[in-house]
């Protein structure tokens, strides 16, 4: 597994009030932390960039029905954003993100599972008022 | 009490099993909120119901539509609205499971440990029979144990 991010260690959008800025340390972040913080509302900021930047591939519950091996397996210096991880994300799918070196991975859910993670991959989502503007950021686990 | 599942096989015949809470809950359980779903909505997404396909969000105090409740309050209600169901528990954070473990009635399925941090008695179910554990310890041994 890569430690380093590979495509990206910084990432930013703004979605009318809100603003997205993320630091990335690791090739793997793993998003956790209790319902209702926004994960899946960043999520969806994340997503709109897929439009204009094509560095970004997001995946959810959306594709609950594709093959998100194949998927992984044709994207290249992507950041890939997977929401509902829990869910989406097998043992066998989890081994190879955990070998793949060519993306960059944020996933979004509770279970590191088979990711070969440490603390240093674990992460959750803070955010803070700024004038009118919410800003969502990332901090590690406790 | 709830009840948790930790094999599908387990899951009791004819009781039906839903992975994606998410859409569960906008098809289903959105028409049938009531003011008993204002007190986990506050609780856990820290949002007011305002009416029944409305809250207030806790960013920006803004009005969204229903479906953009955090898919672990989504879950909570879906198990308080269908307590005849079983629903994946792998999408709930610690606060929308420390709501879950106070329900009187409801099924839950997770292959691998989902315990609060301050749990109340749950009812486990394997195929080899039902018991009732109120230790955090005992609960995670149970979910790790092959049986």
């Amino acid at each position: 597994m890569k430690i380093r991010p590979v495509v990206m260690k910084h990432f930013a959008t703004v979605h009318t009030s809100f603003v997205v800025d993320f630091i990335f340390t690791n090739n793997i972040t793993i998003l956790m932390g209790d319902s209702g913080s926004g994960k899946t509302a960043a999520f969806s900021f994340i997503r709109e960039c897929m439009a204009m930047n094509s560095k970004i591939l997001c995946l959810d519950y959306f594709d609950y029905q594709k093959s998100i091996k194949e998927i992984l397996s044709q994207a290249n210096e992507k950041l890939i954003v997977i929401d509902n991880a829990d869910i989406l994300l097998n043992d066998d799918i989890r081994k190879y993100i955990s070998q793949d070196d060519k993306n960059q991975y944020l996933i979004i859910g509770r279970n590191p599972k088979n990711l070969f993670a440490t603390k240093e991959n674990l992460f959750e989502l803070v955010s803070e008022k700024v004038g009118e503007q919410t800003v969502f950021r990332i901090e590690p686990y406790i | 009490m709830i009840t948790i599942l930790k094999n599908k096989k387990d899951i009791p015949q004819g009781k039906k099993y839903i992975e994606l809470n998410d859409i569960f809950f906008n098809q289903n359980t959105a028409g049938k909120l009531d003011d008993r779903a204002a007190q986990f909505i506050e609780k856990i997404d820290n949002s007011k119901l305002l009416s029944k396909y409305k809250i207030r969000s806790r960013f920006d105090d803004i009005t969204l539509n229903i479906d953009q409740l955090s898919t672990g309050c989504k879950t909570v209600l879906n198990v308080f609205y269908y307590p005849d169901k079983v629903f994946c528990l792998k999408e709930c954070g610690n606060n929308a499971l420390e709501v879950l473990y106070g329900f009187e009635k409801g099924f839950v399925y997770s292959e691998y440990a989902m315990i609060p941090f301050e749990m109340d008695p749950v009812e486990v179910q394997t195929l080899g029979g039902k018991k009732v554990i109120d230790d955090y310890e005992e609960l995670k041994e149970w979910w790790e144990n092959e049986d």
